[in-house]
C-alpha cells in the first residue's frame, strides 16, 4: 500500500485531505507543520509528500528545501491557498503545484499520476 | 578782405586780384561740394584735398585734428600730402594732366576711389595731444587767431616775441610768428618735421572743434597773410560743417539707439504676449469700472466669444458665478479692499451656462501704472484634469487598502471554505453512491461554496501585487486565442462574435505588445467574457480592432461592442469599481482585475454605453516598435 504524508497546519483541511486519499486507498500520514512533517519523513519513509505552503515554525517550502537536499526521488506535491507562489522558483523543486480547492478531483488524480508515473 | 601796402603796380594788383578771385572760388567750391555730404570722414577728405588742390590753395600738406569729446585731446583725424618730394611731384603732375578744376575733381571718381592710406595719414591718427594751456596750438584755440609758426629762427635773445605783440594789440595776425619749438608739442613737431607751417583753429561759435595745420615742405613757398585771412574763412566754414556732423552723427546714433531700444521692447511686449498667450490659463484684466481691458485667447474660448468681443466691454454684460457667487460682487470687494481672494475646485455659470469643468480662480488686485486707479486680475485655469487625477489617486489608495483588507479577510475565509465545501463534495460523493439524501441541497452548499471560492481567489489576485514580467507579447496570436476560447463560451448562447473591422491584425498580421500573456490573456478573456454575459441570447457581439498613432507612439485599439446598453449613468463611472456588478453571475472583480492589468502594461480601457450604439468596451496598448 502507497504511503502518502500529508502536511497541513489547518486541522479539518488536514482530516479532509486525509480521509479522502484513504479513500483512495492510499496509508496515510499527517503532521500539523513542517518540524513534524520533517520528522515523520525520517521515520516513515513515505512515497508521496503534500505539503502546504503556509504553516507555522517551518514552511511547506523550506521543507521542501530540506527533503529535496536528501532525497531528489519522493514526488512532492505542494499547494497553496492562492496562485503567488507560482512565481516563486523554490516551488520548482516540487513534482506539482496546486491551488487548493474543495473539489479535490484533481488534486487526486495529480497523487495518482506521480505515484504510477 | 585788406589788400596790404599801397606801393604795388596795376600789374601787381591785378594778379592779386586774380589770386584772391580764384580762392574765393575755391571755398565756395569746397562749400558747395561739403554741403552735399554729412559724411564726416567725407567732409574732412574735400576740406583738406581743397586746401592742397594745386589750383586752390595748393598748399603742399594738410593736417586736421578734431577736439575728442570723451578724452578733450586733439587727436589726429586726417592728413594729405606726398610722403616724399618726388611723389608730390609725381602727384602734381598727374593732377595738371588731368586740368580738373577743383570742383570737378572732388565729383569725380578719381577722387573716390583715392587710397585712403598714406603714411602720412596713417601716422596722424596715432597722434593725440592732450590740454596743455602753454602750448601754442591750445592758445591758439583759446584766442580764435591762427599763427602762422616758423620754428627756425628762434634763440633765446629773441625771447620778446613781436607778433604776441601784435595780437595782444589786436595787430595784423598774418605776421609770421617765430616761437620756441618747445612751445610746440614735442610729437606734432616731429610728425610734422618742417619748421614753417600754419596753424588755423577750428571754431565753431565758442566751440572748438579742432586744428587745421598746412606747410608747403616740398616747393618751400612761404604761406602769405592773404593765405591766412583765406584759410580763417575756410576754417570758419569747415568747423560748423564738421560740427553740424558731428551733432548730425550725434542725432543718428541716438535715433537709431532709440530703434535699437524700440525694437527690444516691441520684441518684450511680443514675449510677454506670447507667453500669456500659450499659459493654458484665461486671465482678465479689468479696470475699476469693471471695463475688460485685456485678456488672452483663452479667455474667449471659456467665454464661447470672440476674444476680440470681449475687450472694452463690461464684464457685468455677462452674468458670471462661481459656485452661486456672483463675480462683480467679489470683484468688488477685491478692488476696494485691495487683497486677493482665490476660489479653488470650483464651478463656474456664464450668462446661465455651465461648463462641465472644474476650475480654480483667483482674484488679484491689478494697477497697470501710478496713475491709473486699481484694477483687478481675474486668473481662471481649467483644473478638471488635475482633480480628477486627484480623485484616481484617492480611489486607487482606497482601492489599494480595501485590497489589503480584503486579502486579510479572504485568507482567512479560504481555509474553513475549502473544508465545507470538501466535505459536502465528499458528503454528496457518499450518499449517491448509496442513493439516499437531499442532494439538491447539498448541490446548493458546493455551488456556492465554490462561488465564494471563486470570489476569495479574485480578491486575492487582485490584492497580490505580483511582479509582471514583460515580454515582447504577439498580441495578433493572443487575440486569436482568447477568441477560441471565448466562441466556445458564445456558441452555448447562441452569440455570434464577429469582426466589424480589423480581422487581418488578428488573422494576418504579428503586431507586438510589451507585456505578460498570461495576465493580458486574463484581460481580454475577462472583457470578451463579459460581453458575452450582458448579452441575450442570438445577440451579436462585434469586435474592431485596429492601430492608431498617439504621440510617438502607436497603439493597439481592441474594441468590443455588445448590443446591451448600460443601465445607468452610474453604471458607467463605477463598472471598474471591486464587486460593482450589474450581473447576477461574477464577482464583481473581472473588470476591476482588467483594468488594472490594462493599467499595468501602459494601457487604457474606457466604456462608453448609449441605447443606440449599445456598451462598447475600448482597450488601448502601447505597440512594441519592431
Amino acid at each position: 500500500m502507497k504511503k502518502i504524508l500529508v502536511v497541513e497546519d489547518d486541522m479539518p483541511i488536514r482530516n479532509l485531505y486525509k480521509e479522502e486519499l484513504i479513500d483512495e486507498g492510499y496509508e496515510v500520514l499527517t503532521a500539523h507543520d513542517g518540524v513534524a512533517g520533517y520528522q515523520l519523513f525520517k521515520s516513515s519513509k513515505p512515497d508521496l509528500i503534500t505539503l502546504d505552503i503556509k504553516m507555522p515554525n517551518m514552511n511547506g517550502l523550506e521543507l521542501l528545501d530540506k527533503i529535496r537536499k536528501e532525497n531528489k526521488e519522493v514526488p512532492i506535491i505542494i499547494y497553496s491557498a492562492y496562485g503567488e507562489f507560482t512565481q516563486n522558483f523554490s516551488t520548482w523543486a516540487a513534482d506539482e503545484y496546486l491551488v487548493k480547492s474543495s473539489d479535490l478531483t484533481e488534486f487526486k488524480n495529480k497523487v495518482k499520476e506521480l505515484l504510477y508515473r | 578782405m585788406i589788400i596790404k601796402g599801397t606801393d604795388l603796380n596795376a600789374e601787381d594788383t591785378l594778379v592779386k586780384y586774380q589770386d584772391i578771385l580764384r580762392q574765393y572760388n575755391i571755398v565756395n567750391q569746397i562749400s558747395r561740394t561739403v554741403s552735399n555730404t554729412l559724411d564726416l570722414n567725407r567732409i574732412l577728405k574735400i576740406i583738406l584735398t581743397g586746401v592742397t588742390f594745386g589750383d586752390g590753395f595748393g598748399f603742399n600738406r594738410a593736417f586736421l585734428f578734431l577736439i575728442d569729446r570723451h578724452s578733450t585731446n586733439l587727436v589726429g583725424r586726417m592728413a594729405i600730402g606726398p610722403g616724399s618730394a618726388e611723389e608730390a611731384w609725381q602727384v602734381w603732375n598727374e593732377i595738371q594732366e588731368t586740368n580738373y578744376s577743383l570742383e570737378e575733381f572732388l565729383n569725380s571718381e578719381k577722387f573716390e576711389n583715392q587710397p585712403q592710406f598714406s603714411m602720412l595719414d596713417e601716422k596722424i591718427r596715432h597722434l593725440s595731444i592732450p590740454v596743455d594751456k602753454t602750448k601754442i596750438i591750445w592758445q591758439c584755440l583759446e584766442d580764435g587767431i591762427p599763427r602762422n609758426v616758423d620754428l627756425t629762427e628762434y634763440n633765446k635773445e629773441n625771447e620778446e616775441k613781436p607778433v604776441d605783440k601784435n595780437i595782444q594789440n589786436g595787430g595784423p595776425i598774418s605776421d609770421i610768428f617765430i616761437c620756441d619749438p618747445a612751445s610746440i608739442d614735442h610729437e606734432l613737431v616731429e610728425y610734422i618735421d618742417y619748421p614753417k607751417f600754419c596753424i588755423i583753429p577750428l571754431i565753431c561759435r565758442t566751440k572748438k572743434v579742432g586744428i587745421l595745420i598746412v606747410d608747403n615742405k616740398y616747393n618751400q613757398r612761404e604761406i602769405k597773410p592773404d593765405d591766412i585771412e583765406f584759410l580763417q574763412m575756410l576754417g570758419q566754414f569747415a568747423s560748423s560743417s564738421i560740427r553740424n556732423t558731428l551733432i548730425y552723427n550725434d542725432l543718428k546714433d541716438s535715433i537709431s539707439a532709440l530703434a535699437k531700444l524700440n525694437t527690444k521692447l516691441r520684441y518684450l511686449k511680443e514675449y510677454n504676449e506670447k507667453i500669456i498667450e500659450s499659459i493654458p490659463v484665461s486671465i482678465f484684466v479689468v479696470d475699476h469700472n469693471f471695463t475688460l481691458t485685456m485678456c488672452n485667447e483663452n479667455c474667449g474660448i471659456l467665454m464661447g466669444i470672440e476674444k476680440d468681443n470681449i475687450i472694452g466691454r463690461q464684464i457685468d454684460t455677462h452674468r458670471v458665478f462661481i459656485d452661486g457667487l456672483d463675480l462683480m460682487e467679489e470683484l468688488g470687494r477685491v478692488i476696494n479692499e485691495n487683497k486677493a481672494e482665490g476660489f479653488y475646485k470650483v464651478n463656474l455659470s456664464i450668462d446661465n451656462k455651465k461648463p462641465e469643468s472644474i476650475f480654480d480662480i483667483v482674484l488679484v488686485p491689478f494697477k497697470f501704472s501710478e496713475d491709473t486707479p486699481e484694477g483687478a486680475l481675474i486668473i481662471v485655469e481649467d483644473v478638471t484634469n488635475t482633480v480628477r487625477l486627484e480623485q484616481e489617486l484617492n480611489n486607487a489608495k482606497k482601492l489599494s487598502r480595501l485590497g489589503k483588507l480584503s486579502a486579510t479577510v479572504a485568507h482567512e475565509i479560504r481555509n474553513p471554505l475549502i473544508a465545507i465545501g470538501g466535505y459536502a463534495n465528499r458528503l454528496k460523493r457518499k450518499y449517491s453512491e448509496s442513493g439516499q439524501t437531499d442532494m439538491q441541497s447539498l448541490d446548493v452548499i458546493i455551488n456556492e461554496v465554490s462561488r465564494l471560492e471563486r470570489i476569495v481567489n479574485d480578491i486575492l489576485d487582485y490584492a497580490s501585487n505580483k511582479e509582471i514580467k514583460f515580454s515582447s507579447v504577439n498580441i495578433s496570436e493572443l487575440l486569436m486565442e482568447c477568441l477560441i476560447l471565448a466562441e466556445a463560451a458564445a456558441e452555448q448562447n447562441a452569440i455570434d462574435i464577429v469582426f466589424s473591422c480589423g480581422k487581418d491584425i488578428v488573422q494576418g498580421q504579428s503586431l507586438y505588445v510589451n507585456g505578460s500573456r498570461d495576465h493580458l490573456k486574463q484581460a481580454l478573456i475577462n472583457i470578451i467574457n463579459n460581453a458575452i454575459d450582458a448579452s441575450s441570447k442570438k445577440d451579436k457581439i462585434s469586435m474592431c480592432i485596429y492601430r492608431q498613432e498617439e504621440n510617438a507612439f502607436e497603439n493597439i485599439v481592441i474594441e468590443i461592442n455588445n448590443i446591451a446598453p448600460l443601465g445607468s449613468k452610474e453604471d458607467l463611472t463605477n463598472i471598474f469599481l471591486p464587486f460593482y456588478t450589474t450581473k447576477t453571475k461574477g464577482t464583481g472583480l473581472g473588470l476591476t482585475i482588467t483594468k488594472k492589468i490594462i493599467e499595468q502594461h501602459s494601457g487604457r480601457i474606457e466604456v462608453k454605453s448609449s441605447i443606440e450604439n449599445g456598451t462598447t468596451f475600448a482597450i488601448k496598448l502601447p505597440l512594441l516598435k519592431i
